[in-house]
């Protein structure tokens, strides 16, 4: 057993930049959960009777079956549509769209959070259903929801590593490069799990910090 | 769209959907065991020990479940220890879920009043006695919702394994496309059989969550 440690000095370019596309692909992957979430949410409490059920569907599909084979289905499976996407488009829009079936159920949480006398209070002060919903519903639900929030952001940080299967060169991808090409295996995948442990704990504090900055009486009671 | 390859194929989807139902359950039992066993010694409060318990959960879970897999199967080698793919994929999930359900436990006895913890010291109980009588049943019964949450989790991180080449459902999949085409049928048909065993547990959880609320307090 002869650990080479002084050797992996050479990658750290390389996983610092698969680190990077890690950070990329966690963000557009979660911007587009919080677009697809809110939207079916929305559906989900609808008065439309199809649009609920379409938006429930969504949901139960999407939280019970595997997100790997949602992104195989999107990278493999729609060209065959005629839908043809990149590796990185196809991961990005697998994952955000699975993380949206969660954000979505997590937002109805929130809007259920708010008690019906602040609606009420709200109406009662001639404010718009628009106005209501800005100044009222989201303030309040989405302090209720922000741990969640948190939580569903570091499981996209680490459901990333999951694109290095369809060859997209993020963290765990390039990890997998060096390690089969220098077969310092024990040494690299110990280097990135302490750069992951790092993404996921900076991503924490840093979420712990917006929150304290977002609601600034929360954090003191 | 052509599911005659899937027709075809079924035997062997469904003994490959066998094996990952078989893999989901022991990860589950396995990873329940050390989940509950890490919780316990927490509640023992040890400095030492605790330190390295919660180094153990912060690992497992601020890392991703494919650097696990690749680390024990890829990693264990090198150092001279021969893992199969099952133990590889089977001991990772199990650790993997062990520090999820460890978290879920702990959540579960910091439910449980102070106070409560405190009367029956004064009581004289022992440990173990304070622990089956007094925790226990009040932390199982926050804990069993999520708990069943992360069972489903279980069943679908499964599917990784298939990056091991571990031969499962997900990987099955992959091979009759490789040998067929017919990838969107394909895949279609496994996120189905993944659909019908997940889907009745999720409701389970929920159903479970509604139920224990309404009791509670």
């Amino acid at each position: 057993m002869f650990l080479d440690w002084g050797s992996i000095t050479t990658f750290y370019g390389q996983l610092l930049k698969g680190a990077g596309l890690t950070l990329v692909i966690t963000g557009l992957a979660f911007a587009i959960a919080i677009a697809v979430g809110l939207l079916v949410c929305a559906g989900r409490i609808s008065r439309v009777a199809p649009v609920r059920w379409a938006s429930t569907v969504y949901v139960e599909v999407m939280r019970n079956t595997p997100v790997l084979l949602q992104i195989f289905i999107i990278f493999y499976g729609l060209p065959s549509l005629g839908l043809r996407f990149s590796a990185v488009t196809a991961g990005v829009l697998g994952l955000g769209l699975n993380v949206g079936a969660y954000l979505a159920e997590i937002f109805r949480a929130g809007v259920i959070a708010v008690p019906k006398g602040h609606r009420e209070a709200a109406t009662a002060l001639a404010l718009s259903k628009v106005q209501t919903l800005i100044w009222v519903v989201i303030p309040v639900s989405l302090r209720a929801v922000f741990p969640a929030l948190s939580n569903m952001f570091l499981a996209t940080l680490l459901g990333s590593s999951l694109l290095s299967v369809i060859a997209v060169p993020e963290l765990t991808g390039e990890t997998n490069e060096i390690s089969s090409r220098t077969f310092l295996t024990i040494e690299v995948y110990s280097f990135s799990t302490l750069i992951y442990l790092a993404l996921t704990l900076s991503c924490s504090i840093g979420l712990a910090l917006l929150a304290r900055w977002l609601f600034p009486r929360a954090s003191r009671s | 769209m052509d599911f005659t390859p899937v027709w075809n194929a079924r035997w062997l989807l469904l003994d490959s959907f066998l094996t990952t139902l078989l893999l989901s359950t022991i990860a589950v039992v396995v990873g329940t065991l050390v989940g509950a066993i890490v919780a316990v010694l927490r509640t023992l409060n040890v400095g030492i020990l605790n330190v390295v318990l919660r180094a153990y959960v912060e690992l497992f879970r601020g890392t991703p479940l494919l650097m696990q897999l690749f680390f024990v199967y890829f990693g264990l080698p090198m150092l001279g220890v021969n893992v199969d793919k099952f133990w590889a994929a089977f001991s990772a999930i199990s650790l993997y879920t062990g520090a999820y359900v460890a978290e879920v436990f702990r959540a579960g006895v910091e439910a449980v009043p102070r106070g409560q913890v405190e009367a029956s010291t004064a009581l004289g109980l022992t440990f173990v006695q304070r622990l089956t009588y007094v925790i226990a049943p009040q932390a199982l019964r926050v804990a069993l919702p999520p708990l069943v949450g992360v069972y489903v989790s279980v069943i679908k991180d499964t599917s990784l394994a298939t990056v091991i080449g571990y031969n499962e459902l997900m990987r099955r999949a992959m091979e009759l496309v490789l040998q067929y085409g017919r990838p969107l049928e394909i895949f279609l048909v496994v996120g189905i059989l993944y659909f019908i065993i997940c889907f009745p547990i999720s409701k389970f959880s929920e159903w479970l969550e509604r139920r224990l609320a309404r009791n509670g307090a």
